[in-house]
């Protein structure tokens, strides 16, 4: 059983793994580098419209702050949802704060919580969805890391928990959706402002959750095979690092979307 | 530790084959990854006392991106096993990301000119 044996001269000389990967686990980095273009390529294109638009003056921000607790005591004393569609977003429209001109301040517009409706609860959400990602990310690594012990029930074990996150994060994510829709924004309008500010949420927040849909399909993949017995059969469990890869790639893109999208 | 039920040893560079062969696992231990994930939670503790204690400027969003990219630094080093990876294997990977940023910039830079039009 010995390994690295070879000498460092001939390692570039074909015959070896100059990187002492596997070839897949070689080849899903090159993908992740690629991958990571287009993520890039969609927040350097974010990037830029953003700053082509004025932000929202801070003056607006607080003053709203005032009117959102006001809100609350209207919502309570007429018993109907004063919130977002029916008051909120054309009282802010006629006030000239959500206007084409002007880039909407992410406070003002992702402010919702489950339950809580009516209260201007801006970021908590969020930030509960990044919780939930960065917790199945590590429920991800410690099942490599049971799979480098090759341990297959804590493999189950740790892959099930991964799966769990992954289908919390997507349901946070469709009610986030929801709310946004349901105000009366689309690709092409946007109630809160800027027609491309919804575009681009829809489609940068689209695409990282179809990623994380892929990648739970994955997780199911091995989490299946790995029942089955496929990795104790072949020896290794590097499939399971391979997909936990791609699944902790999901969660760094995620990092760079919250830190975009909704911080700044 | 289960046996390979292939005749050739799959680990061994001897009979280097890049259909079955693959390094020899071995763990790091799982200290490292919850301590890294009290980081994580920690950073981004500190990303929410930020937006919302100081009023948004661009010193607040530079305070962000480095976050950002600390984060990014934990999350590719630890979780995704780049720090026990070979030099030039994270040399590939990183090294391209590092122009992206300054595209970014630029990018968000020429953005405020269109704006002033």
């Amino acid at each position: 059983m010995s390994t690295q044996t070879i000498s460092k001269s001939n390692t570039w000389k074909g015959g070896n793994s100059p990187f002492n990967v596997s070839y897949g686990k070689l080849m899903m980095w090159i993908f992740l580098l690629s991958d990571a273009f287009t993520f890039s390529s969609l927040l350097i294109g974010y990037g830029a419209i953003r700053y082509s638009f004025p932000s929202t003056p801070i003056e607006q921000i607080d003053e709203l702050q005032l009117s959102f607790a006001e809100n609350v005591q209207e919502k309570f004393a007429n018993g109907a949802d004063a919130h977002h569609g029916e008051f909120f977003i054309p009282a802010l429209r006629d006030s000239g704060v959500f206007s084409e001109f002007q880039w909407p301040s992410p406070d003002l517009v992702f402010n919702h919580f489950p339950f809580a409706h009516g209260l201007h609860l801006p970021l908590i959400f969020v930030s509960l969805m990044t919780l939930i990602l960065i917790l199945s990310s590590v429920t991800m690594v410690l099942g490599v890391e049971a799979g480098q012990r090759g341990d297959k029930n804590e493999v189950t074990k740790w892959m099930f928990w991964t799966i769990l996150g992954g289908f919390a994060f997507l349901s946070c994510q469709a009610w986030e959706w929801t709310n946004f829709i349901t105000a009366g924004a689309t690709p092409w309008s946007n109630p809160y402002g800027p027609p491309t500010f919804a575009a681009l949420f829809f489609l940068v927040t689209g695409f990282h959750g179809f990623h994380v849909f892929s990648g739970v399909v994955l997780n199911i993949v091995i989490f299946i095979n790995n029942i089955n017995g496929t990795y104790e059969r072949r020896g290794h469990y590097e499939m399971v690092e391979k997909v936990g890869l791609y699944w902790h790639f999901v969660d760094l893109v995620w990092v760079f979307v919250f830190t975009f999208f909704y911080l700044i | 530790m289960s046996s390979s039920n292939q005749n050739i040893d799959i680990h061994d560079e001897k009979n280097y084959d890049p259909t079955v062969w693959v390094p020899k696992a071995h763990s790091h231990g799982t200290k490292d990854i919850w301590l890294k994930f009290w980081i994580l939670l920690g950073l981004t503790v500190i990303d929410v006392a930020f937006y919302f204690l100081m009023a948004p400027s661009m010193a607040r969003n530079i305070i962000f991106i480095a976050l950002g990219v600390i984060k990014a630094v934990y999350i590719v080093g630890t979780f995704m096993h780049m720090k026990h990876e070979k030099l030039s294997l994270a040399t590939m990977v990183i090294l391209p990301m590092f122009f992206i940023i300054f595209f970014l910039v630029w990018m968000m830079y020429e953005g405020n000119f269109w704006g002033s039009f």
